[in-house]
């Protein structure tokens, strides 16, 4: 093997590595489950947001939707997940208004406080159209 | 002393230890559809039982949007316990027809859950 195939040999080796850093799955992690109906709030919009704690400012982090299964991997990566004040909001109204219903709660913030990132942290929503419940899960 | 209960209620309950959260700080905001901010409406604390009355006037219970803010942080920290959540916020939406709303809390210090009462 020459020079030249033996260093690309290298780069193909860290790309596969840095593929693999990219897999892993986000330290935060949330559940949304429509217990009115058993079944998991699919397709509901959700956000994070960090506090800056100097200008007490919410700074928007991550935008998705749940899948089938309630879920939203890859809400944030393993090196930015830093301790401080963080904010999951949920949109209930616009999920109930899609299913046709309405909802006592147009939306639902958690805010919450990351002290150790290098733990995992759970923070589902069981929810129905007039309640709803959140805990810290692992 | 008005014996009629008001239009809007809360009750907080320490679910860690099984107690009604006396003492715990929380705010009554109403979101003003025309500039979308929050204007607070009382601030209250709850009493022995966990129970704030007097939050709102039935006047002055119109339909809109309404939060809840729970100093939930500030409760646990009054008993020398850390929580996970620093405060619970609950939005919510009153329609002309709602008579009486209840908001209830259930806290520990790493969960909570709301419900729609009457």
């Amino acid at each position: 093997m020459n020079r030249l195939q033996h260093i690309r040999g290298h780069i193909v080796l860290t790309d596969k590595y840095m593929n693999m850093a990219a897999t892993l799955p986000s330290p935060l992690t949330t559940h949304v489950l429509n217990i009115a109906q058993g079944v998991p709030g699919a397709n509901m919009t959700i956000i994070l947001y960090l506090l800056d704690p100097i200008s007490s400012v919410w700074n928007l982090l991550t935008t998705g939707i749940t899948n089938d299964d309630g879920r939203c991997p890859g809400l944030i990566k393993k090196e930015s997940f830093i301790a401080g004040v963080y904010k999951l909001r949920f949109e209930t109204g616009k999920y109930w208004d899609a299913l046709g219903e309405t909802c006592f709660y147009p939306y639902v913030e958690v805010v919450f406080t990351i002290t150790d990132p290098s733990q995992k942290y759970h923070v589902p929503l069981i929810l129905s159209r007039f309640s709803y419940s959140t805990y810290r899960g692992s | 002393m008005c014996s009629v209960k008001g239009p809007l209620t809360t009750h907080v309950l320490n679910t860690g230890d099984g107690v009604p959260a006396a003492r715990m700080a929380l705010s009554l905001h109403r979101l003003d559809p025309h500039m979308t901010v929050w204007s607070l409406v009382t601030i209250g604390t709850t009493n022995e039982d966990g129970r704030c009355p007097g939050l709102i006037t039935s006047d002055a219970f119109t339909p809109g949007m309404y939060k809840i803010r729970f100093e939930t942080g500030q409760y646990w920290e009054s008993l020398g316990q850390s929580s996970f959540y620093p405060y619970v916020e609950i939005v919510f939406t009153v329609s002309a027809a709602d008579q009486s709303v209840h908001v209830p809390l259930l806290v520990s210090r790493y969960s909570y859950s709301t419900y729609r009462g009457s």
